[in-house]
């Protein structure tokens, strides 16, 4: 069995704002709820699936708010970030067993408005949570082991953020709309060695959400059909302390979403990739085979990723690394750009041409602690 | 850095036994017997093979640095964090103490040490040897 071609994106919705200190986190919701619905030319009364994680009240609580009565699945799958990649996946898993026809996707939350609730902690708590650990130093840690073992240099990693910041530049939401060189990146404060601050993305508020269904719903409402080929998740945590930080989930979940869907690395010229950082870009490119392990510092360089100039176009919209982040989470604007190349609605400059094949993958939670990854391949049906 | 505004760590019957030795300063690990491997963070049951109740054997804490990070500002001042590859074979997620910043490298000798942070609650730490 296989969720190749069960399901299709047919709305997507990214909120415009980028600090909401005068909305809830469920207003925030719910507005991207409804920006998804219309742009899919569906209504609330059609949603019969609701997924949302850790950045939403439980999914009861969203599910009230939103008035959606004619829920018959919902899921509350969180592996941070890269949940709504995930959730593409167990969409369409749920689509093709007939649980549910209409999927709603939202994410939403404001971390520069209000402080993150606190999580639930495991077993290793004792051992990490005093020390206060947070994103920057723990991905910094995979990046001092990558260079230690390859090579790669900051220079390398700062490529990244360029491409990004050259792609930012000409969608008007973006936070940071500057392009940037290499020096600026490599000479902007360290944050945690060997990160600088323009190695890491931005904070911002707002949120998005999109919309699964069935193909023949997606063919009746006139929308460009954008299908979901191939899907796959994984976690990958310390394993009683043999971690190996060379790599990351996506080594699982990127290989097999394109075995399902049947295309290799090299049939992509578009790849939504969760830019939390410039090295979980770089270690996604590698573990996903679109360059050999090590080797992604010089995939990376001179402009590899910036659309219309390198071979693969990436994050077109300057995502997570300059445009939008919401709540910490970068999963979902990887989702919403991907299905914008396929539809030719990306910005102009950046469109890349006759787009009909785009990956998108991410990872969620901390690259050198634990993690979840999740991986998807969306191809244009004609 | 000030050890005082590190939380204590939480404590459960798990647990328990870990820091109960940490506060005679002394680092203890789990053995599986059924596969013979040393794992980190301590569980009752292997995670590496699923079969035995593991055992606590104390250890000296010595290994080698795997990676490391120095996180340049916090609300408790730039603090380091690595993971330390045990001589026994599990790489340890800890922070390295603040007299070690400048010297940190990958490859470098280190051992696990325990020092008091807030309310006096022993925390693992790792210093350079």
């Amino acid at each position: 069995m296989t969720i190749k071609g069960v399901a299709s994106i047919v709305g997507i919705y990214e909120h415009p704002l980028r600090i909401a200190p005068d909305k809830s986190t469920p207003q925030l919701h719910y507005e991207c709820a409804q920006g998804a619905l219309a742009d899919a030319g569906l209504t609330f009364e059609d949603v019969d699936g609701y997924f949302c994680a850790g950045d939403a009240p439980a999914v009861m609580s969203m599910a009230d708010y939103m008035g959606l009565t004619n829920l018959t699945y919902f899921n509350g799958t969180d592996i941070g970030g890269a949940s709504y990649i995930a959730h593409l996946n167990e969409a369409a898993a749920a689509i093709a067993m007939g649980r549910c026809k209409v999927v709603l996707v939202t994410l939403a939350g404001r971390p520069r408005s209000e402080k993150p609730q606190p999580r639930p902690q495991g077993a290793e708590a004792g051992w990490e949570t005093p020390y206060g650990g947070s994103p920057p130093n723990i991905y910094a840690l995979a990046a001092h082991r990558h260079m230690h073992e390859f090579g790669t240099t900051s220079e390398q990693l700062a490529w990244i953020k360029v491409a990004a910041s050259h792609h930012a530049q000409y969608n008007p939401h973006a936070m940071l709309q500057n392009v940037v060189t290499v020096e600026e990146v490599v000479n902007s404060p360290m944050v945690a060695d060997p990160l600088h601050r323009l190695d890491c993305c931005v904070v911002s508020e707002g949120g998005g959400a999109f919309i699964v269904t069935t193909p023949e719903i997606a063919k009746s409402l006139g929308k460009p059909d954008v299908r979901l080929q191939g899907a796959a998740q994984a976690i990958k945590g310390q394993n009683g302390g043999r971690i190996d930080l060379t790599y990351s989930g996506a080594v699982y979940t990127g290989p097999k979403a394109m075995e399902e869907a049947g295309v290799k690395p090299s049939d992509f010229r578009y790849a939504s990739i969760y830019d939390s950082f410039t090295i979980t870009v770089l270690m996604q490119l590698e573990d996903c085979g679109f360059c050999e392990k090590g080797k992604g510092g010089a995939f990376v360089a001179d402009g590899n990723l910036i659309s219309g100039q390198g071979k693969l176009a990436f994050n077109t919209d300057g995502g997570g690394l300059c445009n939008n982040h919401p709540v910490n989470r970068g999963g979902l604007t990887k989702v919403l750009e991907a299905v914008r190349q396929l539809r030719g609605e990306a910005h102009p400059r950046v469109q890349v041409p006759d787009c009909h094949l785009a990956f998108v993958t991410g990872i969620g939670g901390t690259l050198a602690v634990r993690h979840g990854a999740a991986s998807a391949v969306l191809e244009r049906i004609a | 850095m000030s050890y005082d505004q590190i939380p204590a760590p939480a404590i459960n019957p798990e647990s328990k036994p870990f820091w109960d030795a940490a506060a005679e300063g002394k680092f203890l690990l789990r053995r599986c017997p059924a596969c013979k491997e040393a794992h980190f963070w301590p569980r009752t049951i292997c995670p590496l093979c699923h079969k035995a109740d593991t055992e606590w054997e104390e250890s000296p804490g010595e290994g080698t640095i795997y990676t490391w990070t120095v996180m340049r500002k916090s609300p408790r001042g730039p603090f380091a964090l690595g993971y330390l590859e045990l001589d026994e074979g599990p790489r340890v997620y800890v922070e390295f103490r603040p007299e070690d910043h400048d010297a940190l490298a990958i490859g470098k000798r280190a051992k696990i040490m325990f020092h008091p942070v807030k309310d006096g609650a022993p925390m693992m730490f790792a210093q350079l040897v």
